[in-house]
This record gives structure tokens, C-alpha cells and sequence, in this order.
């Protein structure tokens, strides 16, 4: 449905002096300074995927979501949506694609809701039958009945969302954008939007890319991730394989009677594995010996009754690493890289 | 298929337009203050006249009456221009420098149809009253040619006057799409238009030769304004505005064209 391959994008920007005398000079300079936003990034979306694309500010996100709907063209590389160049026939695209930016509505804003949708079913040429239909299917997940004679300027922010989330699938594109599509929302409504993404993906087969920083959009989403830094893409592959590669790292919290006992107390060494590969803390304060280890080499049951043999325990807790810590420690790497 | 084309945008027009009257009308002050905001400049453009010839029975060879219907008519394509294209303006101003321009580029329409079908200008009301005033306290005066040519050539000249102003418009917003903000130049350029509210003769040879050839609002005012007010007067002007109409309107079409190509959007 989507392929991108090759695709750069470089912003040039006037070089700037710092101070009032290097504005003057930036004035009369004619030097440039180039930036690389996107970096040679390729991949290739089927139909009916829902592929999160996550990276640290300024990574190039929204760059590269901006280029596939045609908003901006592409220093080089090609870019095909559902067979069309975005950028050369960009009017046949956008009939193929709904796009929601998160921080920034599309609809207008000193108009009820219901009459941005009747402007939109005229630009997108939709039929009174399937306006009919798709709107009834909309009201069901999005629940925009509550609020459709109310200006959009009044609608409260979760509102805002979902009703920028119906007006983007009103001609029910083959391709669905979501640029951050939870950011600023409570749970509730989180969840709200969530849901409704995952049964429009399901009911019509739509191709969803969505851009977030929240993991948990991703957890519950998304089947497959790309991550990308500076630019540069340093991961594409399923939500599974990348836990599996990254997140080995597990923590086993022990509540213990006497703290003052597990003192100097050394899994590792009774093991015999390396001192990184299974690290010991202490929490004197809520009583509690914390050990980290590694899910490839140990398991917590050979962990807890080495512990169990020389301390009383009153409570225990195993946490997995969570997505949050595995993205964090991919951007590391990623700089480190460089 | 051109026609269905045709049909589809200006059904999509009154769409748009509509819901902008709801709109305004929900804040009937602004729009009467705007009305007569433009009105009261306008009687203080008229007023100016007056007191020039006072101390000057005539420019140039112009009488006052003439000079009146001149003043007059130029209102008109100016005012036909910002009552239907004002929203141009914000292209250059904010639209490309905040990225709101992302907007238009997502939809599956001509974008410079989006961009203008968005508003009417209401205070423009102000200076097409003024101006259809004028011509026709000048008709009723008998200075104004009134013959089948001239009557039709009137209405055409003040169409591509119009087309004139909406070329040039788009073009300096157009330059928005390099220098993010170009909403100075456009002003400077749009201001150049007062100029040929008066006959180009009064002014400095540069100032007549850029207002004529380079952006050249006295084809749009003062020279069909005169083609109609002399006999024996040669319809070559009108023609030369047509077609001045006609290239300027490509050359912002394409330069607008390309602009889109190298907008840069805006970050969050």
C-alpha cells in the first residue's frame, strides 16, 4: 500500500550569527546551512497494517508523514501511496488518504461540527447513501452525536480528537495518518480512540500509520514498529522481536523481613554469572532487595531460591522491562552510533 | 468531463461561501463597522480631490468631473478583487510561515480555489458602492462615452482589472513559499495600486513607467478609465489589459504552482 524507498528530505536555512551584528551579517550573507531531517529511509506498508512510527523529537516523523501525504516533496527517493506519487498527483492522493494531526485541527473552526462534515462530503465527493452509511458507522465508534451542532471551537480536546478522526475517514481512505492522535487526552478517552482506530482497521482493511509518544498507544495498536533517529531508520519489525532483542532485561523485587541481612549478599556470585549480568540494589528505607538480571542467561525461579536460602522474604514482584525503557535505550544506541 | 468539473467546484463554492455567511452573520457588528470603515475612507479620498483643486482648476488637462469618474472607476475592479480573493492576504501573512497551509494541501481540490472560496471580504461593499456611485454621477453628467462598444468594453475592462489585481495578489503571497513571510512585499506592491487612481501624467517618469509596465495597476484604472472618458479614444487599451490580464494571471498560477512544491510546512 505504501512504499517508501530511498526518500531524503533537506531543509536549507539561512546560516544564522548569533547577536545583533551577526543578523546584520546573516543579511547580507549568502551562506546556507543544510538540514538532513530524513535520511535515506525505505520500507514498504501492506494493506490493512497498523505500523507505529516512533522517534524522539526532531527525529523526522512528522518529515517523513508529511512527505507520504504530500504536503511536502522529497529531496530524493520515491515515495508511492496505494500506487500514486503524493507529490506529482497529490489531489488523487488525498482522496486516498485521511490525515488527523494531533496538535492541530483540520476542520473548521467557527463552524458546527455537522456542517464540517456537509462541506466535507461535498469536497471529497461523497454519495448521500455512503455519507449515510459512514456516518452511522462513525456516530457507533466515536459517539459524535453528543456534540454535532456544536461549534468546533467549543469542543473540549478529547471531542476535538474524535471528531477530527471522523471528518479524516468521512470518504473512508485506503490510507489513515495519525500524527500523535492521543496527545493531551485522559485515559478514557485514550482507550476511546484507540478502540475506534482498531475497529475502522478492522471493519475496512485501513492502512493505519500513526506517529507517538506514547507507548501505550503502541502496545495496544500497533503489529509492527519502526523507529527512526536522526533520521535514519534503526529499527522496523514486530513489537515481539524487538522486546525479545532489547527487553531481556527483567527486575525481581523481593520485600524482605530483615534488609540489614541481604547486605553484601551477591546472587551473581553464588551463580556464577558476571556482576552486569545479574545486578543487586538495596532500598533500606521500604525494605526491599531489588535484582536485575539478564531473562537469557537466569530465570527468577533459580534466583529465588538462591535468595530464599539465606533471606526471609514477605512479598515478591517480577517486572518485565517495559516498551517505555526498550525505545530509550534504542535512541541511546542510535546516538551512540554516530 | 471539463464541465462536470466546472459544476462540481461551483457547487463546492456555494457550499463554502454559505457557511461563511452563517458565520458572519452570527457577528453582524464587525461586519457593518467594516462596511463603514471602507465607506468613510473612501468620502476621505473624494474629499482629498476636492481640496487638490481647489488650488488647481486642472491636472494636467483633467478636469475635476473627469478626474472624479477616473477615481471612481478604478474602485471598481479593486473592489470586485477584495471582496472575492481577500483571503490571499493570509497566505502571505501566516498560512505558509505557521503551517496551516498543510490544511490545503490535504484536500483533493485546486488549492488557490480552496484558499479564496474560504471568505468574502464584506468591507470591499465599501468601495464598489463608492465606486458604482461615481460612474454613475459621471453618466448622468454626460462625460462617459455611453455607446454599445464603450458600454460593453466597461465591463470587461473591469473584469480583467480585477483579474489584474487578483495576478498580482498571488503572486506576492506566492513568495510566501521562499521567504515564509511576504505579506510586506505584497503590501507595497497592492499599495502601488493607488497610484493610478490619478492620471499617470502627474507622476515621475520611474514611478509612471513601473506603475504601467512592471506591476501595472494603470492599466487597470487610469488607462481604460481615460479610453472612456475621450472621444476617438483607441480600444487597443482594453485589448492591452486583457491581455496584460491574461499573462499575469499565468505567470501567478504557475509561480503560485511551484510554490506549493517547495513549501516547507512547519514543525510542531
Amino acid at each position: 500500500m505504501i512504499e517508501v524507498s530511498h526518500v531524503t528530505k533537506d531543509f536549507v536555512m539561512p546560516k544564522k550569527y548569533p547577536g545583533l551584528r551577526g543578523a546584520i551579517k546573516g543579511l547580507f550573507s549568502n551562506e546556507k546551512t543544510v538540514k538532513r531531517a530524513v535520511d535515506d529511509i525505505s520500507f514498504q506498508i501492506g494493506q490493512g497494517e497498523i505500523v507505529g512510527y516512533i522517534g524522539s523529537n526532531g527525529a523526522g516523523k512528522s518529515t517523513t508523514i508529511k512527505i507520504m501525504t504530500g504536503i511536502l516533496s522529497p529531496s530524493d527517493g520515491t515515495c508511492f501511496v496505494a500506487g500514486i506519487d503524493p507529490n506529482r498527483r497529490r489531489k488523487e492522493n488525498a482522496q486516498n488518504i485521511g490525515v488527523v494531526f494531533g496538535q492541530r485541527t483540520q476542520l473548521w473552526w467557527d463552524l458546527p461540527l455537522s456542517e464540517s462534515f456537509t462541506i466535507l462530503k461535498e469536497i471529497y465527493n461523497v454519495s448521500d447513501q455512503a455519507y449515510r452509511e459512514q456516518m452511522e458507522f462513525l456516530n457507533q465508534v466515536l459517539e459524535l452525536s453528543a456534540f454535532f451542532d456544536k461549534p468546533v471551537r467549543t469542543l473540549s480536546l478529547g471531542q476535538r480528537m474524535r471528531a477530527d478522526l471522523g471528518a479524516a475517514l468521512l470518504h473512508n481512505p485506503k490510507v489513515l495518518y495519525l500524527d500523535e492522535p492521543t496527545i493531551g487526552l485522559d485515559l478514557v478517552v485514550k482507550d476511546n480512540i484507540r478502540r475506534a482506530i482498531r475497529e475502522i482497521n478492522e471493519k475496512y482493511k485501513t492502512t493505519v500509520v500513526l506517529t507517538t509518544h506514547d507507548i501505550g498507544d503502541i502496545e495496544e495498536l500497533c503489529s509492527r514498529i519502526i523507529i527512526i533517529d536522526e533520521g535514519k531508520k534503526i529499527y522496523d519489525g514486530s513489537l515481539e522481536a524487538l522486546k525479545d532483542t532489547y527487553g531481556t532485561k527483567r527486575t525481581l523485587s523481593l520485600e524482605v523481613k530483615q534488609i540489614q541481612k541481604a547486605s553484601g549478599f551477591s546472587p551473581a556470585e553464588i551463580l556464577g554469572v558476571r556482576e552486569e549480568e545479574c545486578i543487586t540494589e538495596l532500598d533500606f528505607e521500604n525494605s526491599l532487595l531489588k535484582i536485575t538480571f539478564d531473562g537469557h542467561k537466569l530465570q527468577a525461579p533459580q534466583i529465588l531460591s538462591t535468595v530464599m536460602n539465606e533471606i526471609e522474604i514477605t512479598d515478591i514482584q517480577l517486572k518485565e522491562t517495559e516498551l517505555a525503557e526498550i525505545v530509550k535505550e534504542i535512541y541511546r544506541h542510535g546516538t551512540e552510533g554516530e | 468531463m471539463m464541465r462536470m468539473k466546472c459544476r462540481r467546484y461551483l457547487r463546492l463554492y456555494r457550499v463554502i461561501i454559505s457557511q461563511f455567511f452563517k458565520i458572519i452573520l452570527q457577528s453582524r457588528v464587525d461586519f457593518f463597522m467594516g462596511l463603514f470603515g471602507f465607506f468613510f475612507s473612501q468620502i476621505l479620498g473624494i474629499a482629498f480631490l476636492y481640496l487638490v483643486f481647489e488650488q488647481i482648476p486642472s491636472l494636467q488637462g483633467w478636469t475635476l468631473d473627469q478626474l472624479i469618474f477616473i477615481y471612481g472607476f478604478a474602485q471598481i475592479p479593486r473592489g470586485i478583487d477584495h471582496l472575492f480573493t481577500d483571503n490571499i492576504w493570509m497566505v502571505a501573512w501566516r498560512f505558509v510561515v505557521n503551517g496551516e497551509f498543510d490544511r490545503y494541501m490535504l484536500r483533493p481540490m485546486n488549492i488557490l480555489f480552496q484558499i479564496i472560496s474560504e471568505k468574502l471580504q464584506p468591507d470591499a461593499l465599501g468601495e464598489l458602492l463608492v465606486g458604482i456611485l461615481l460612474v454613475t454621477r459621471s453618466m448622468i453628467k454626460g462625460i462617459v462615452i455611453t455607446d454599445a462598444l464603450h458600454t460593453v468594453l466597461f465591463f470587461v475592462s473591469i473584469l480583467a482589472g480585477a483579474l489584474i489585481y487578483t495576478s498580482i495578489k498571488t503572486f506576492f503571497a506566492a513568495l510566501a513559499f521562499w521567504l515564509k513571510v511576504s505579506g510586506p512585499f505584497l503590501q507595497v506592491a497592492y499599495e502601488t495600486a493607488n497610484f493610478a487612481k490619478y492620471p499617470t501624467e502627474i507622476y515621475a517618469k520611474g514611478i509612471r513607467f513601473m506603475i504601467t509596465w512592471v506591476i501595472p495597476f494603470a492599466f487597470v484604472a487610469y488607462l481604460p478609465a481615460s479610453f472612456f472618458l475621450k472621444a476617438g479614444g483607441s480600444p487597443v487599451v482594453i485589448g492591452m489589459e486583457c491581455g496584460i490580464a491574461a499573462v499575469f494571471c499565468c505567470i501567478a498560477y504557475f509561480v503560485f504552482e511551484r510554490g506549493t512544491h517547495v513549501y516547507e510546512s512547519a514543525g510542531n
